[in-house]
């Protein structure tokens, strides 16, 4: 359990740093894409920003646990352990919520595949680091 | 007791006798329009009523040297366009157009009386506008004019900001997009004179 918590939260901190670093860069350096979260669906008056800074811990947490129980099935090296499992997070977790986001809501398929693409790279690195921190 | 009755009466009297020297009325037409310009850290965007929806008129008065504009416009929230359906409708979310479905601009003066004629006079003028349910005086530069079919024509300009309205400037992604406080507004009223 011990193991859970603290790479859990080692990893929230890498993953804060990466998201939202690599966000900032994205805002910065593409903003076109960014256009379209001027709608109604994204809350707009801050009241939720502390939510939002936190997913990077909510996520890791979630992550280390399911590394726990299953990182015997993660073989090789750290960085093939980190790629498979953040393909397996993908394909299991985040496709079918991307699917059903994408059906029920007023967004683009570009939006769509950049939050999957998101998901996949922070995922990736979860595994990494847990690869290293919870072999 | 007496000197303030006096002087009361007086004050009854000198405004009795000061009759406007001249009145005029100006009926707004349905072409006339207003823009909202304003800018975010990724981009900018112009919002347009593109037309107006009403039959209104504005009164032009001079009383000694204080020029009165006495008048209002009431414009559709709904009527906003932003050029991108989804900045719209955010738009208007911030304006809260479900509880105030209205912006008012009120005249109130004009810095002089305007000579009509095609060249445009730059004046200014003091309003009032009220928008999502906050109320603010703002002193507003203007350009008069009247064209070849007697069309009087009045643009008004004024930076004004959310905050003046106790309104949040949208953000989003916990901040990462945030639009900016200031917003300059431009409105272009077409008139023509009644009497």
């Amino acid at each position: 359990m011990k193991k859970i918590i603290v790479s859990g939260f080692i990893t929230g901190c890498i993953l804060f740093v990466v998201s939202y670093g690599g966000l900032y860069l994205a805002v910065r350096y593409f903003p076109s894409l960014f256009t379209e979260y001027f709608n109604p669906l994204f809350n707009s008056d801050g009241s939720r920003d502390v939510l939002f800074y936190l997913h990077a811990f909510i996520f890791s947490f979630a992550l280390s646990w399911f590394w726990d129980r299953f990182k015997t099935m993660f073989k090789g090296v750290f960085i093939l352990r980190g790629i498979e499992f953040g393909l397996v997070y993908s394909v299991i977790a985040l496709l079918p919520v991307m699917w059903i986001s994408f059906s029920a809501l007023d967004i683009t398929v570009a939006m769509v595949s950049s939050w999957f693409i998101y998901g996949l790279i922070q995922a990736t690195v979860a595994g990494m680091v847990f690869a290293k921190l919870n072999p | 007791m007496l000197y303030r009755n006096i002087l009361w009466a007086t004050a009854v009297l000198l405004t009795s006798f000061a009759k406007p020297v001249e009145t005029k009325k100006w009926l707004i037409s349905e072409s006339s329009s207003l823009s909202v310009n304003g800018t975010t850290n990724i981009n900018k965007f112009t919002c347009d009523i593109p037309a107006y929806d009403q039959t209104d008129t504005l009164m032009l008065s001079r009383r000694n040297k204080e020029i009165i504009l006495s008048g209002d416009i009431r414009l559709k929230i709904q009527s906003f366009d932003c050029h991108n359906s989804m900045m719209t409708h955010d738009l208007r979310k911030t304006l809260k157009e479900k509880e105030f479905p209205r912006l008012h601009i009120r005249f109130l003066s004009l810095s002089e009386y305007p000579e009509l004629t095609a060249k445009p006079a730059t004046i200014t003028g003091f309003v009032d506008i009220e928008l999502a349910g906050a109320s603010k005086r703002f002193q507003v530069n203007y350009q008069v004019s009247i064209d070849a079919q007697k069309n009087i024509h009045l643009l008004g300009s004024q930076d004004i900001n959310f905050s003046d309205f106790n309104l949040i400037p949208p953000r989003k992604l916990g901040g990462m997009i945030k639009t900016n406080d200031k917003l300059s507004v431009a409105f272009h009223l077409k008139m023509k004179a009644l009497n």
